[in-house]
């Protein structure tokens, strides 16, 4: 029997995990709309354009595109911000054609300040409103889209953690679903294993150059990579290399073929494993996995180089954050993870048995069992990976 | 003293990693993918570190999950700690130049 969730079936043929109204492009009207209406959200980001070079702001519009054309997405509310002399691409309205194309309802609030707050509450009210009468019905395992991030890695990451989250990569390609892996600088030293299954020629070619440009840019500007990776926690934890690290990281990605190589926040077009360009900042990383059209976000933790800490979600903005790690000590420290595969290394466990329990869980959460992080009323800030030089 | 335990990923990799703290003069299992090593601590050794399964000479290639993980800045005895004082990178420094 194949696997299925409970999910929101979209217009455009995909299926949410969650059902939000988004509110575009974010800024304080934004932010004071999803402060007065249950159920939406916007991104908060600093990252609204200004200064930056035409690459980066077109990287901002197809992050509001990507966000809006999101499965977990019901509705769209778009503020402009009325005759204020913008920077067109920044105004969220990018995102109004593609949507109206995927059946979404779209609404644009064409003011600014209080009109706007006034306007958009009301808009957004209604939508939620409207939202709330979809069922969530059994769709197809096909209909998951999932996004790793890796982060305080240590060595049971490379050794669990990502092999476990990898095993349910596999199981949601398997299923016809969609998988995306990350974070440029943390495949060099392991490109080749990487580049050895994609798919064709072409995709092999276009993920060497990705990481060989990475690399000259560090050139380029004479920095070291190695003095920001790997990070402190990373080395009190016992990984010594940006190799190593590498080697590690690139299990979380699982065993398919690599069936592309997307720009950050950019939507795949077929389903499979994907990879993304991005930095490894998980602020950063998490909301470009919302924006290619993720509804399932992961951050997978090593944190052994960690004492105790409270987790705090919302970089997927529209998608919810689950925190898995592998370490049995960081499972027992840290509050907020919702699933351990450290029963590998303390219980000698499988890989195959944690990340199928892993994927069995991932199931009941896109069917509406919540993220532990869900359940905080707390959005962490979000960047948005812009590589160009700021003017 | 019962053995503390450790991981070699590849059969070509000369560093395993410790699944269990291991103390200095401890003895060490280190599971292989064919069976098993037996070799004694140099000193202390950190749940998670890595540990020396062969000597390994100074600007030698040090590997983990078969592949290189950098180069060996001074000699290693094996039952060694492998970590930053005596292993260096060789990728990504842009102010080297070095990107291996």
């Amino acid at each position: 029997m194949s696997a299925t969730f409970l999910g929101y079936p979209r217009p455009d043929g995909s299926a949410g995990t969650r059902n939000h109204v988004l509110v575009l492009p974010g800024g304080w009207e934004c932010q004071q709309i999803v402060n007065m209406v249950n159920g939406t959200v916007t991104p908060t980001s600093a990252d609204l354009g200004v200064a930056r070079t035409r690459s980066d702001r077109e990287t901002i519009a197809r992050m509001h595109t990507g966000l809006a054309m999101n499965p977990n997405v019901y509705a769209v509310v778009i503020v402009t911000g009325g005759g204020k002399i913008n920077e067109g691409m920044l105004n969220g309205l990018h995102a109004e054609e593609p949507c109206r194309a995927a059946g979404k309802p779209v609404e644009i609030i064409d003011c600014d300040g209080w009109d706007a707050i006034a306007q958009g509450s009301r808009a957004a009210a209604r939508l939620v409103h409207e939202a709330s009468a979809q069922r969530r019905q059994r769709v197809g395992a096909s209909n998951l889209r999932v996004g790793v991030k890796c982060g305080a890695s240590d060595p049971t990451s490379g050794l669990v953690g990502n092999p476990s989250l990898g095993r349910m990569f596999d199981r949601v390609v398997e299923a016809g679903g969609t998988a995306i892996f990350s974070e440029t600088t943390e495949v060099i030293g392991a490109e080749h294993e990487l580049a050895d299954r994609c798919v064709n020629s072409e995709v092999r070619k276009r993920f060497l150059e990705l990481i060989e440009d990475h690399e000259e840019v560090a050139r380029g500007v004479g920095q070291d990579i190695r003095t920001i990776n790997p990070v402190p926690a990373n080395i009190a934890a016992g990984i010594s290399t940006l190799e190593e690290k590498s080697l590690g990281a690139v299990h979380k990605g699982g065993t398919a073929p690599i069936a592309g190589v997307l720009e950050y926040a950019e939507r795949p077009t077929a389903p499979g494993l994907y990879f993304m360009d991005s930095s490894v900042s998980h602020v950063v990383v998490l909301p470009g996995m919302a924006g290619a059209g993720c509804n399932i976000v992961f951050f997978q933790l090593g944190g052994g180089g960690w004492s105790r800490r409270t987790l705090t979600g919302g970089q997927g903005i529209v998608a919810p954050q689950m925190w898995v790690t592998g370490n049995p000590t960081t499972a027992a420290r840290v509050t907020g993870i919702d699933f351990s595969s450290g029963p590998a290394i303390s219980e000698g466990r499988s890989i195959e048995e944690m990340g199928d329990k892993l994927f069995d869980l991932v199931l009941e959460v896109a069917s509406g069992k919540l993220a532990r992080t869900e359940m905080l009323r707390f959005f962490d800030p979000v960047q948005y990976y812009l590589p160009g030089p700021s003017f | 003293m019962t053995a503390a335990s450790a991981i070699q990923l590849a059969p070509t990799d000369n560093v395993a990693t410790m699944v269990s703290a291991a103390e200095d003069g401890q003895a060490v299992t280190v599971n292989t993918r064919g069976g098993r090593l037996q070799i004694n601590a140099a000193g202390d050794i950190p749940f998670g570190f890595k540990i020396a399964v062969a000597d390994i000479a100074a600007g030698d290639q040090v590997y983990k999950y078969g592949a290189s993980i950098g180069q060996a800045t001074a000699d290693i005895a094996v039952g060694t700690l492998v970590h930053v004082h005596n292993l260096a990178g060789l990728r990504a420094g842009g102010d080297t130049g070095r990107t291996g």
